[in-house]
């Protein structure tokens, strides 16, 4: 329970800072916080390295804009069906990679295969998606406020609330999964698939439930993301997404439920801190993947508990 | 119609060693450290450029330049090894995410030095074979020549050779292949710097056939990962094969399908290969 206020600061933090690009830095963490989140609950808790992640953000990016002009549906309603498109094609691909028991490279190779074509389908329907010059959006999403009634989602502090929020919701929902039976199955799971399998451990089931799990908040982070800047285009499915997906989850920490917030933090924070040009954020990213795995294989967090424990 | 089939199954060919030649290096990689080294695509990235920038820029011969920038990558391609991968040995997603974060620094250093614009080499040998109707450039020929020679001789060192049995030894058992005298620390940094030489000959050939960029290892990399897993990972002939396979299927394939898919036909291929047949179209150990 002591943690969840470590989150309270934050939620005061608009009252004091008015400075919009640290706002503005913190949704973007916030955003891509609730994908690393989601994706260290596949990667960091099951075991599984999935490569469809950034496949599950963009495609739910297009489902919800597609689905609200084409039907007329408000952007909440868009955003379910998203989540659910999203829940569906996971279900297909993990049934699939799974049921063929594919493990640690088979599986992200697999995962990946399918995230390209994904792509490929999304650059290549032009009449749908309009292609690689993505799509502008002209709709904002709407939120019911006490008070206030109906208004538009506008202005970054607005958006600072409804994210953080949103990353709140998803790392309590993953920490009720992480912390009861099923996230024992996934721990099996992840340290010995075969003996879980011994044990009575239905491995197909759970690793299913941890990739449709994931992939549903990388859906929520996708519409979140395309309506926070407006705009949608195919680099949302692309490799880099993924990579980045897996930096920050690595670099925050993989052993627990919230740090993974913590590297989508700073990854998104240091070209604003030190400033750069994109090939030089290009070498740190990579540097940072590097030196993480070989120098803090546990991440920021995982290194500074047990700094903590140490002292 | 025939011609055009018969020209781009010669193309599909020639293309097919090229991603054979990065496969060989997955291959080797991966038999003998236990990890998948994505970073060869950078690699040959690196090699293309080298080679670019020794004609090119500094006028070193062509036929000089290719050892040359072969022999650049295989020491950066040992200490790169010595200073990461091996500390990742045999633990693949480590080994994977160091490898993805090496693309990054090495497409940023090109990136940096020599910026975002495509560079074509002048032509090293211009002129075209006539066969029958079917034109193949003499380069091309040329360069699919050596990378089957490469390749072959590749296999046989591997199977005539002390270190070569070696190699086949300590794939097959570690332990045993250490008991019996195969000092495995240098096996492995050996194998890993002659992967990332195959990769950076594939890149050195490549340039003198097409523009060069700081992206093309991505796809060749993908490809070159395909190709190894279409045939059963640790399979030297296999990797050949697979490679022409993917080459003649991309080729072929674009005469009659939609070619906006073209990396898609692949890509199922390769699941259905995965799914179907985890031990390559080649492997006997399912």
């Amino acid at each position: 329970m002591k943690s969840y206020l470590l989150w309270l600061p934050l939620f005061l933090l608009p009252l004091v800072v008015h400075d919009n690009v640290v706002l503005t830095v913190l949704v973007f963490s916030f955003i891509l916080g609730i994908l690393a989140v989601s994706f260290n609950l596949i990667f960091g808790f099951a075991g599984q390295l999935s490569l469809f992640h950034a496949a599950a953000f963009g495609l739910s990016a297009y489902a919800t804009y597609l689905s609200m002009v084409h039907w007329s549906i408000p952007f909440w309603l868009g955003l379910v069906v998203g989540v659910v498109f999203v829940a569906l094609v996971s279900v297909v691909i993990g049934a699939i990679c799974f049921r063929f028991k594919l493990k640690e490279f088979y599986f992200a190779i697999v995962t990946l295969a399918f995230s390209e074509i994904a792509r490929l389908v999304i650059l290549n329907w032009n009449s749908f998606t309009n292609g690689s010059l993505g799509i502008n959006f002209t709709v904002t999403p709407t939120l019911w406020v006490p008070g206030r009634g109906v208004i538009p989602v506008q202005g970054t502090v607005m958006w600072y609330y409804l994210t953080l929020v949103a990353v709140v919701l998803t790392v309590i929902v993953c920490s009720r999964i992480v912390h009861s039976w099923m996230g024992r199955c996934f721990a099996s799971i992840r340290l010995n698939d075969e003996l879980a399998d011994t044990l009575g451990i239905n491995v197909f089931r759970y690793k299913l439930i941890s990739f449709v799990v994931g992939n549903a908040g990388a859906a929520v982070a996708g519409s979140l993301y395309a309506f926070y800047i407006s705009f949608i285009d195919p680099d949302y499915l692309s490799i880099n997404q993924s990579l980045a997906i897996i930096a920050m989850a690595l670099l925050g920490g993989r052993d627990s439920v919230a740090a993974p917030v913590v590297g989508a933090f700073v990854l998104t924070a240091l070209p604003h801190v030190i400033n750069v040009n994109a090939e030089a954020r290009l070498l740190i990213y990579g540097l940072i993947l590097i030196l993480t795995i070989l120098l803090m294989p546990r991440g920021i967090v995982g290194s500074l508990m047990r700094l903590r424990r140490a002292a | 119609m025939l011609q055009l089939v018969v020209g781009q199954l010669l193309n599909g060919v020639i293309v097919g060693t090229l991603y054979a030649i990065i496969a060989l290096g997955v291959t080797l990689t991966f038999g003998i450290t236990g990890i998948v080294n994505f970073a060869l695509g950078a690699f040959m990235m690196l090699g293309a450029y080298i080679t670019w920038y020794l004609t090119d820029g500094i006028g070193v011969p062509y036929p000089l330049a290719v050892p040359l920038a072969v022999l650049c990558v295989a020491l950066l391609g040992l200490a790169v090894d010595q200073a990461l991968f091996r500390f990742t040995r045999n633990n693949l997603i480590n080994g994977l995410i160091v490898s993805i974060g090496l693309i990054s620094v090495l497409v940023a250093i090109v990136l940096m030095i020599w910026t975002t614009t495509p560079q074509s080499m002048h032509y090293v040998l211009p002129g075209i074979f006539r066969i029958g109707g079917v034109i193949v450039p003499k380069m091309k020929a040329v360069v699919f020549i050596v990378l089957l020679l490469v390749i072959l001789l590749t296999y046989a060192s591997l199977t005539r050779t002390w270190a070569g049995r070696a190699a086949y030894a300590y794939a097959q058992n570690p332990e045993a292949a250490a008991l019996m005298g195969v000092r495995t620390g240098v096996l492995q940094a050996g194998v890993a710097a002659y992967s990332t030489a195959l990769a950076g000959l594939g890149g050195a050939l490549y340039a003198s056939l097409y523009s060069i960029a700081p992206e093309i290892g991505a796809s060749y990399i993908l490809k070159g990962v395909e190709a190894a897993i279409l045939a059963g990972i640790g399979s030297v002939v296999g990797s050949l094969v697979g490679g022409i396979i993917i080459g003649v299927a991309e080729g072929v394939g674009s005469i009659f399908l939609p070619s906006a898919y073209n990396d898609a036909y692949g890509l199922i291929f390769l699941v259905l290969i995965l799914l179907f047949k985890p031990a390559g179209l080649f492997g006997s150990k399912s």
